[in-house]
């Protein structure tokens, strides 16, 4: 302990060799542990894009080496292969992701507003049922939700899965829009209205650009949270596959190809493309999106 | 007359029924229906009788159920200690003068967190394989613990090690970058001079972590294991790509469980009974936990400053009420 203080009271008052060496060496193992951590959160990214350049012979043979001569012969295959039809489910993906983002931003933006600054008689209790929204464990709606679905014939639409996907994420992502609403000056909408403009007007000409970096937040948060989901998908549209999602065709096409891994691997690379893609171009956006999301929600 | 804050009647709700009605229909109409068919033998055919609390009963006495609840705490406790421990230590680590790039260190360690668990799932699931996985490969090759492959362990059959363990390795792993940002963001909002001035007193590194910023981002901590405890009573996506809840059941969670009686076994009226028992029992452990949390982890102090902002807040409304009051 003495010594410890000694060394590091030196580290503040001078620049002794000894104490370089123990930096220098430390340095040295703090920065090798967070490489090891890195290097071990991408290592299955970089497996699986080099792996997938391999056929199943070489694969099987040897499954850490390069490929020896890189074929892209796996992801003409699944390009080609109609009855799992990846290409429809991303097409699939990438509407409903849109539609859900989109309805969810306007949806958050308005009741997030009017909870925010619209003084009426239901205000509290809206805002009290959205935070129960937020308590309640999603996962126990699985099968209630299937049945209720399948009773109105609303299942296995296109659409369907927009329901829970706006419903789900709608309650955190109207919070962020209310936290910020909140920080924003009155004044701004008095003189608003005193100039004559009216609710809706101010509303979308004079807050909504206002709310834009909150509103980019919401939408970073949900564009992963729906093109990722897995479980609403598989209960609620499983059967009708021309409307299957990314990761219900995944699921199906694992199926098919249990021992094929390259290929597996090729289809997992083409369905996460997107998300990848757009994570290492944004990746600082996105991250700080999606952790003000986390703790504010 | 401000319209800008008391719009008519009319406009609110034109721009309220949608997203409301949408809420209600998804949410809260599912959770009436699960109260209803959980109290029927319904089998999704024309067939549907009430059978009291027959299902409840059964729930009760079903060793499955609760063997899966009891994996879903196990993922929890395994998931708080090692995502959220694991990245504290990382956190404190970047936080190192000593540490060049930490940018690309915060981007990779996220980045797990960004793919879908049910990728998560399936590449975890080559990776344990028994002939092609990466594991039984390092074992194999490079440590030379067994002759070949073919006498190397199979993960997810259970009998190398406790399944639940295995399978908590990917969720943790998964997670770890996703904590260690949000705890990055909290350290980084304490204000310099406190540590500053703790290092001109002598305090180690680990000092500083363990009696500084550990009670500084005590908040955060707390929302952590919150998000931690929530995101594990829902788990499905990953134990359905590894395992599907086998061998047997031993790695079944709630989740799942409901899933399989209810579209495997086409057993509606006892599946919603299920979801039922999911709801109140995530529930129970994530008010539970937050009880606990908040008691053990709020000094009196913290209490005191609670209950004056408490007051604040309430002279703050009241202060906004007088004055839309005094606009209309």
């Amino acid at each position: 302990m003495q010594s410890d203080n000694g060394s590091q009271l030196m580290a503040v008052q001078d620049n002794s060799t000894g104490t370089k060496v123990k930096n220098g060496i430390l340095g040295c193992v703090i920065n090798v542990v967070l490489w090891l951590f890195s290097a071990m959160c991408i290592f299955p990214l970089v497996w699986m894009l080099y792996s997938s350049l391999k056929n199943k012979r070489e694969f099987n043979a040897s499954i850490i080496t390069l490929p020896s001569k890189p074929t892209l012969d796996n992801y003409f295959k699944i390009f080609a292969n109609k009855d799992a039809n990846l290409i429809g489910a991303m097409g699939n993906s990438v509407r409903t992701t849109l539609l859900s983002v989109l309805l969810i931003v306007l949806f958050a933006f308005i009741v997030g507003y009017i909870l925010a600054r619209v003084n009426f008689r239901l205000n509290r209790p809206l805002y009290v049922m959205f935070l129960m929204g937020m308590l309640i464990p999603i996962h126990s709606l699985l099968v209630p939700i299937y049945i209720i679905f399948n009773r109105t014939d609303m299942a296995n639409q296109w659409y369907t899965l927009l329901f829970p996907y706006v419903a789900f994420n709608l309650p955190v992502s109207l919070f962020l829009v209310e936290g910020y609403v909140k920080g924003i000056p009155l004044e701004l909408e008095e003189a608003a209205s005193i100039d004559g403009s009216a609710f809706s007007r101010t509303m979308f000409s004079i807050i909504l650009p206002i709310c834009k970096p909150i509103l980019t937040t919401v939408a970073i948060i949900n564009v992963f949270s729906c093109w990722n989901e897995f479980s609403f998908a598989l209960v609620l549209i499983s059967n009708n596959k021309a409307i299957a999602t990314v990761p219900l065709a995944l699921k199906n096409f694992t199926g098919q190809f249990t021992s094929d891994y390259p290929k597996m691997m090729a289809a997992m690379l083409i369905t996460m493309a997107p998300v990848v893609i757009l994570y290492f171009i944004f990746s600082k956006q996105i991250i700080k999106g999606m952790v003000a999301g986390a703790v504010k929600g | 007359m401000l319209n800008t804050i008391r719009p008519k009647g009319r406009v609110i709700f034109a721009y309220l029924c949608i997203p409301v009605a949408l809420f209600v229909f998804t949410v809260f109409v599912p959770l009436i229906a699960a109260l209803y068919y959980g109290f029927t033998d319904w089998k999704g055919g024309p067939v549907k009788n009430f059978n009291g609390i027959q299902n409840y009963v059964q729930l009760f006495h079903d060793d499955v159920f609760w063997h899966s609840f009891g994996n879903n705490l196990y993922l929890v406790v395994a998931c708080i200690i090692g995502q959220i421990g694991i990245a504290f230590i990382i956190v404190m680590l970047i936080n190192s003068k000593l540490v060049k790039l930490k940018g690309i260190h915060r981007t990779f360690g996220f980045f797990p967190s960004t793919i879908s668990a049910l990728c998560i799932g399936f590449v975890w699931k080559m990776i344990y394989d028994q002939r092609t996985g990466l594991i039984n490969w390092y074992l194999t090759e490079v440590l030379h613990k067994y002759k070949n492959m073919k006498s190397a362990p199979i993960w997810l059959g259970g009998e190398a090690a406790p399944i639940m363990l295995v399978l908590s390795i990917p969720l943790i792993w998964q997670y770890i970058g996703y904590y260690m940002v949000i705890i990055l963001s909290a350290v980084a909002s304490i204000d310099t001079s406190v540590l500053e001035s703790a290092e001109i007193d002598g305090a180690t590194g680990f000092q500083r972590a363990i009696y500084i910023i550990f009670p500084l981002i005590k908040n955060t901590l707390l929302v952590c294991i919150t998000l931690c405890i929530a995101g594990n009573m829902k788990a499905f996506d990953s134990i359905y790509a590894m395992t599907e809840g086998g061998p047997g059941t031993s790695s079944m969670v709630m989740a799942l469980y409901g899933y399989n009686q209810s579209f495997k076994s086409s057993n509606l009226g006892y599946g919603s009974t299920i979801s039922v028992g999911i709801f109140v029992l995530s529930l129970a452990v994530i008010g539970g936990s937050q009880f606990i949390l908040n008691y053990y982890m709020t000094d009196s102090y913290d209490r005191e400053e609670k209950k004056r902002k408490k007051i604040r807040d309430k002279e703050a409304r009241i202060a906004m009420k007088k004055r839309m009051k005094g606009g209309a």
